[in-house]
């Protein structure tokens, strides 16, 4: 029996409700449908996109038709749910005139730092602080509380992470407003490594110093390749905000690609300028951040307020019903503390 | 194959015909609402799960104009939205399975328990599935539950979540790796397929 042959079996009892069972809801669905197409003037087609609505709807309804309509409005508002928009895929991205003076700045300022000249065969040494939400339950409670940890990574130019290394320290963990840390998360404090980095996050060697080399160089066909695959709503540009994100981690873009990556992101719609954030070591700077399709939380990518470079991210709560956090808690931040060139893996 | 092509035409064929008609919609919940109803259920337990599948349907009806007829069959596509959705209610979900893992009762599962059979797992397994599938990151357990769950390929999961085929895959891969793990300690000698069970 291995794990997903278990994970078959879990909860495998719930039955496939038969068509029968979800008349009801069929029916309310057909009801709403019937509404909201009554409400619309002329035929479907020529109703305008429904992001450009704006209305502020709680959630936590009861099921049900007011539920139901109420709701999917919100989602409609709040940024489109679906991962493709549809034939949005094949529109073109074509990018705006520039917006976030911030970003633009950044991009500037890209000239005027030291760049790093990668041989084959080195590694790149990334030393970083980061800051998350962590969520535990034990002997009948709920604990929410801020995990730190500080890391430095190594990794090859191609990006493959089981090729590379990590020595990590986890700091003392913070309480997060109106909670407590639970005592096992100060157990947890302490040096690891250096071992391998087997884990793999996802990024697989898209974000290698090889593979971003390769990135456009222009910042329109950045842009256009921020949101390849995206649709044209709130949520593309979240997405795409995200993708800017990626690249501002663990990776090392060249400074044209760099400079690029901020032009593009200074276009992306629904950016704006926060003029007082911090990173995850605390140091101070402003902001251009985005807030999240539901109105939870403001993601902010923070940079240093005289030289423009950049910091690391910060995540803040803008609204308590949504986040059901107090507003202001940070729930997450990364600090980039250093990048740079290693001939040799550390020993482990 | 054939059989399989016609019945998938058929998805965007009745959302094209529902821009124009929208009581054609109603086809295409019959279709899939018994899947998503049952894949939300088994993730947040009945309530949430009511709520979720009436808003997947109607945001999927309001969004019908921008859906891409390419596609002819809609099941990833309203995964997809199901699964946005269901973010809302990732709290709930993860205290379900931390209460399960520490008590062994499954809030999810108990108005169902008069069905329980063979397929259900022992108790052992199931607290320490719990627990390893409350540990994940949600994009993983997303990826890996619609897999497993919804039987979507791993193309399709590309689709649904909005991320390329090797992030579905890698997330998959490790968030086996950690059920692995947990499993591990109940046996040991447990034979470890490395092959996907759906591709």
């Amino acid at each position: 029996m291995n794990e997903m042959s278990e994970l078959e079996r879990l909860r495998a009892e719930i039955p496939r409700p038969a068509a029968a069972d979800l008349r009801a809801e069929e029916g309310r669905l057909m009801a709403a449908i019937g509404a909201a197409d009554a409400s619309a003037p002329g035929t479907s087609r020529a109703r305008p996109r429904p992001r450009a609505r704006r209305r502020t709807l709680g959630f936590g309804l009861g099921a049900g038709l007011a539920a139901g309509a109420l709701v999917a409005g919100a989602v409609v508002v709040t940024g489109d749910p679906s991962p493709h928009g549809g034939s949005g895929t094949t529109t073109p991205h074509l990018m705006p005139v520039a917006s976030v003076q911030l970003l633009n700045r950044a991009a500037d300022s890209v000239r005027g730092q030291k760049e790093l000249h990668p041989k084959p065969g080195q590694f790149l040494v990334y030393e970083s602080q980061s800051t998350n939400l962590s969520e535990d339950n034990d002997a009948g409670r709920h604990w929410a509380y801020l995990t730190r940890e500080k890391r430095k990574v190594w990794l090859p130019l191609d990006g493959d992470s089981t090729r590379g290394f990590i020595e990590a320290e986890r700091l003392a963990p913070k309480a997060i407003p109106g909670e407590a840390i639970p005592p096992h998360a100060l157990k947890e404090v302490g040096r690891r490594g250096p071992e391998k980095l087997a884990d793999t996050d996802g990024t697989g060697g898209r974000t290698g110093y090889q593979a971003v080399s390769r990135l456009p160089t222009d910042p329109a066909k950045m842009y256009e390749h921020l949101y390849t695959g995206l649709g044209h709503d709130a949520r593309a540009d979240w997405d795409a905000w995200g993708r800017v994100g990626e690249l501002l981690g663990e990776v090392y873009l060249p400074a044209a690609q760099r400079a690029a990556l901020f032009k593009a992101a200074s276009a992306i719609h629904g950016v704006t300028t926060t003029g007082k954030a911090a990173d995850a070591a605390g140091r101070k700077g402003v902001a251009a951040s985005m807030v999240d399709p539901i109105g939870a939380e403001r993601e902010e990518y923070v940079f240093d307020p005289k030289t423009y470079d950049f910091l690391g991210t910060r995540s803040v709560v803008i609204n308590a019903g949504k986040a059901k956090m107090p507003v202001g808690t940070v729930t997450g931040a990364t600090a980039q503390l250093r990048v740079s060139l290693a001939d040799q893996a550390p020993p482990v | 194959m054939s059989d399989t092509s016609l019945a998938e035409a058929d998805d965007a064929s009745c959302i094209e015909r529902s821009r124009r008609e929208p009581e054609a919609f109603a086809e295409v919940f019959r279709r899939h609402a018994p899947d998503i109803k049952r894949y939300a259920v088994r993730r947040l337990g009945g309530d949430a799960a009511e709520d979720v599948v009436a808003e997947t349907f109607m945001a999927a009806f309001r969004q019908r104009d921008r859906y891409d007829l390419a596609r002819p069959n809609a099941r990833p596509w309203l995964y997809g939205i199901a699964t946005n959705l269901m973010r809302r209610h990732v709290r709930t979900e993860v205290q379900q399975w931390r209460l399960l893992e520490r008590t062994g009762t499954d809030p999810v599962t108990a108005p169902f328990t008069d069905r329980s059979d063979e397929r259900i797992s022992a108790e052992a397994t199931r607290r320490n599935l719990a627990g390893a599938l409350a540990a994940l990151p949600k994009g993983h357990r997303d990826a890996l539950l619609l897999v497993v769950w919804g039987g979507l390929s791993y193309p399709e999961v590309a689709q649904a979540l909005g991320v390329r085929v090797g992030t579905v895959r890698s997330r998959v891969n490790r968030a086996r790796k950690k059920l692995r793990a947990e499993l591990g300690g109940i046996n040991p000698m447990a034979i470890v397929s490395e092959e996907p069970v759906h591709e």
